[in-house]
């Protein structure tokens, strides 16, 4: 019963979120074009044939990159930069008096901007495949179903480690700012601008215990057919959701507390 | 126009933004580590691509290392200047405060790109410097007086660039409040700033030379550095950063007629 | 002879509004010819306001009056007709002029939330090219006038709505300037605290002789600050004069609640000619014109024996609201 009236809420707030996100159309083809990072780094890497190096063929890493941008779009996370405005507005107040946890707010807004992102994100797609012909492939439907399971687990990894920052902004006012230090590490270890395959030993050795290379290096290697472990994949991305929802809970109530106490 | 008295209130400025930031002084500690953590992983970055090869773009790493300083110099001037007032103009358009801002008898462009500074900033540019300082050495470079000159100058330009891609971006506030997805399309396109020029392919070179000028804002100051550049990629550089410059200027006084007609 | 620190004339503003078709095809074609629809949202006007004088512009939302407001100040170009502010074109900022004036919105905030007041003050006052002296001198001067001390030195965030108004009050007149200009300055302030601006104002015009115009939704800035009123209704100016006559005007007649000592009393008064609007018992409530409230009360005093008398002032906020919300009424 209660499972059901919580999907009865987030239905109606995807619906409204929809709306809303149709709106900002332009906003969001803006995000979707500054998404285009790894397609600079894909042209650094075949440019200088660095790729040789670590045994992957051009058309497979140009199909990577293509994947990463893709993960990318759909598990891009601003829930901290949300909460922070809202509490500043003075928005979280009207907010905590509703029945119903204020992060199923922001998880409906991300999850209508995915959908309105979709349709830019395969303009991009498309003329991507105008400009490498060589690297159209398509995928076949499990493959497609895993790796958009991964994509939604990668999401929520990185929703979960946002909303925990988020909570923060009850004891700190800028809590951006360790969204933004957490960004630094995402940026370089997730594989968004080169492959984990083709990182170093030294730093291969203890990044697959880290949540960082199951943000996209392996949904994008899993979408594009390249090497990689499914299952030690899967069993990873369940694990830190597993380790981090409960952190959020806590610090949530925690944070909750506080600013009743504060009466503000 | 008065310079002594824009320099009294620019020193007021410094003062009072300054004493702002002080206010959140963690905030600037977590904002220092995330510029340390920044440049670690450019760094990381650069040498996988050159784990194999010895050079990019006919660059070898010791002096890909230069354009890494660059960027990390005029990121730091962007973090410190540009940024935190681009912030504080969509924040006077979106109160409706920009009205007291055009009644001050000061000119309204030097009040509006100058009234904040973010101390964080400064450690980036310090970071820039030792990494300069570093490659002087690794490089050998002959430090003497026309290499320093021409060094400044074309850093100079480079910087009046970059301000006039932010203050465009910023002027167009007065259209579109919502400019934060225009900003991060800017960002992206700058982080191939972090590479030399050479290493892309020739589209992107192209594009990147005629439509938004990165490759003037980093690679022309690396090669005055490395003694390596034509005296008409200087003077192309000096041009056109004085049209930008203008043009910058122009959109500004055209975007003001334009709202002090249309708002009410 | 006083003179004519702000002159308008024939002063008009439309604003293009430009209109979409719904639609994708409603969107292309608004993308390749924009039809623009001309609102003329000021029509015609002219006032003349001479300097030391207290200014009440008066009108219901949209009428017009922040427009003309900024018009005066020089944030709107006019479309049509002149406006000189004390020898000045607004529109053109110059430096002199701006030092002249100022502009205060209620509830719009320009010094600095993290820091306390006082260095919003010394930014402005360099802003401003006043030394440090001097700008000592003003500050002291002012927050003696607004009677704000410590608030000066503890941050803006950390102020009351009051207390805040107070600063930027006093961030606003560092320089001395002769024109202010008021947008709703009391808006969102408590009854007190929108007392104690009213009386800070009525002073400052005193001391300095500046001139003062302000729009406000509550009719007790309007009544108890200016002699003078401008009421503006779509754009055009339908009274312009002294606040008096206006309410003269609207409300001719006043209500007199009479208490007779006995109801015999009561009885002879309602049948003496005078207007009744209700009797209770010995109560009795009589209309008298304006004009010939004087006499009729020495008429009544004279002639019955009255045990308490109360004369009750129409309420003035109700009457202007009334009249102008209302579309066709003459003045």
């Amino acid at each position: 019963m209660i499972s059901n009236s919580i999907n009865r809420k987030i239905i109606t707030l995807l619906k409204v979120q929809y709306s809303n996100m149709l709106e900002y159309r332009v906003e969001i083809a803006l995000w979707a074009i500054s998404g285009i990072i790894p397609f600079f780094m894909l042209n650094i890497w075949t440019n200088n044939n660095l790729n040789e190096s670590i045994n992957i063929s051009n058309i497979m890493l140009s199909r990577y990159f293509l994947c990463a941008f893709f993960v990318r779009q759909f598990s891009v996370v601003w829930v901290v930069f949300s909460f922070e405005e809202d509490s500043l507005m003075g928005k979280v107040s009207p907010y905590l008096i509703q029945p119903l946890n204020p992060f199923f707010r922001y998880f409906a807004q991300h999850i209508a901007e995915q959908i309105t992102r979709f349709p830019f994100a395969i303009i991009i797609a498309f003329f991507f495949f105008i400009f490498n012909p060589e690297s159209i492939w398509i995928p076949n439907l499990g493959i497609l179903f895993l790796s958009i399971i991964s994509t939604f687990l990668s999401f929520l990894i990185q929703f979960l480690i946002q909303s925990i920052v988020a909570c923060l902004c009850f004891w700190t006012e800028k809590a951006s700012s360790i969204e933004r230090l957490l960004f630094i590490p995402t940026l370089f270890l997730s594989g968004l601008l080169a492959p984990v395959a083709s990182f170093p030993e030294y730093v291969k050795s203890w990044i697959y215990f880290t949540p960082f290379p199951y943000l996209i290096d392996f949904p994008a290697n899993l979408l594009s057919g390249n090497t990689t472990s499914v299952f030690g994949g899967f069993s990873m991305q369940i694990l830190w959701i597993f380790l981090l929802f409960p952190v959020f809970r806590k610090i949530w109530s925690a944070g909750t507390k506080k600013y009743t106490a504060m009466g503000s | 126009m008065n310079p002594r008295k824009y320099l009294k209130v620019y020193t007021k400025f410094l003062h009072t933004s300054l004493a702002s930031e002080l206010e959140y002084k963690t905030n600037i500690l977590i904002d220092l580590i995330t510029a340390i953590l920044s440049l670690i992983g450019s760094i990381f970055l650069l040498s996988i691509f050159f784990q194999s090869n010895g050079s990019i773009g006919g660059w070898k790493f010791e002096e890909a290392l230069i354009i890494q300083g660059i960027y990390t110099i005029l990121n730091g001037i962007t973090n410190t200047w540009f940024n935190p007032n681009l912030t504080e103009i969509v924040k006077h358009i979106r109160e409706g405060t920009l009205d007291f801002v055009l009644l001050k008898p000061i000119d309204s462009q030097f009040f509006i790109s100058l009234k904040k500074i973010n101390p964080s900033g400064f450690l980036e540019i310090m970071l820039g410097f030792c990494l300069l300082f570093f490659c002087i050495r690794i490089n050998q470079i002959n430090l003497n007086l026309s290499f320093m000159t021409l060094f400044f100058i074309t850093i100079i330009c480079s910087i009046c660039i970059l301000y006039s891609l932010w203050f465009f971006i910023s002027t167009t506030t007065i259209w579109f409040v919502k400019t934060w997805n225009a900003i991060e399309v800017l960002r992206s396109f700058l982080y191939i700033g972090r590479f030399p020029l050479n290493s892309f392919s020739f589209s992107l070179r192209i594009f990147f030379s005629v439509f938004i000028p990165i490759a003037f804002i980093t690679t022309i100051p690396s090669e005055v550095f490395l003694g390596l550049s034509q005296l008409w990629k200087i003077l192309l550089e000096i041009i056109v950063a004085a049209v930008f410059l203008t043009t910058s200027r122009k959109f500004w006084l055209f975007a003001l007629k334009f709202y002090s007609s249309a708002s009410s | 002879m006083v003179q004519n620190i702000i002159d308008v004339r024939n002063l008009s503003k439309s604003f293009d509004i430009s209109s979409k078709e719904p639609g994708l095809k409603g969107t292309i074609k608004h993308f390749f010819k924009r039809q623009t629809k001309s609102l003329k949202v000021i029509k015609d006007i002219s006032f003349k306001i001479k300097e030391g004088e207290i200014v009440g512009f008066l009108g219901a939302n949209g009428a017009g009056k922040t427009t003309i407001l900024k018009m005066l100040c020089g944030l709107i170009y006019p479309s049509e007709g002149s406006i000189l502010v004390s020898g000045y074109l607004p529109f053109r900022r110059k430096e002199n002029f701006l030092k002249n004036i100022t502009l205060i919105m209620g509830q719009k905030q320009q010094l600095i939330w993290d820091l306390p007041p006082i260095e919003s003050f010394y930014l402005n006052a360099s802003i401003y090219d006043l030394d440090k002296l001097e700008a000592k001198r003003r500050i002291k001067n002012l927050s003696e006038m607004l009677e704000i001390d410590e608030e000066l030195f503890i941050p803006v965030r950390k102020l009351s709505l009051g207390q805040r108004m107070k600063s930027e009050l006093l961030a606003a007149l560092i320089h001395k300037p002769n024109i202010l200009f008021l947008d709703e300055p009391t808006l969102g302030l408590d009854i007190n605290a929108q007392r104690n601006l009213r009386k800070f104002l009525q002073k400052y015009n005193k001391e300095t002789n500046a001139t003062i115009c302000l729009t406000s939704h509550y009719m007790k800035d309007i009544t108890s600050l200016c002699k003078r009123v401008i009421c503006v209704h779509e754009g055009s100016i339908s009274y312009d004069g002294k606040l008096d006559l206006l309410l003269k005007k609207l409300s001719p007649v006043k209500e007199i609640l009479i208490v007779c000592r006995s109801e015999e009393d009561a009885i002879k008064l309602e049948n003496s000619g005078f207007t009744i609007k209700n009797k209770i018992k010995n109560e009795i409530t009589i209309k008298i014109e304006n004009n010939s409230i004087t006499s009729s009360l020495k008429t009544i005093l004279n002639n019955f024996d009255i045990e308490d008398l109360y004369i009750n002032e129409p309420p003035i906020d109700e009457i202007i609201g009334r009249v102008l919300i209302n579309k066709d009424y003459d003045i």
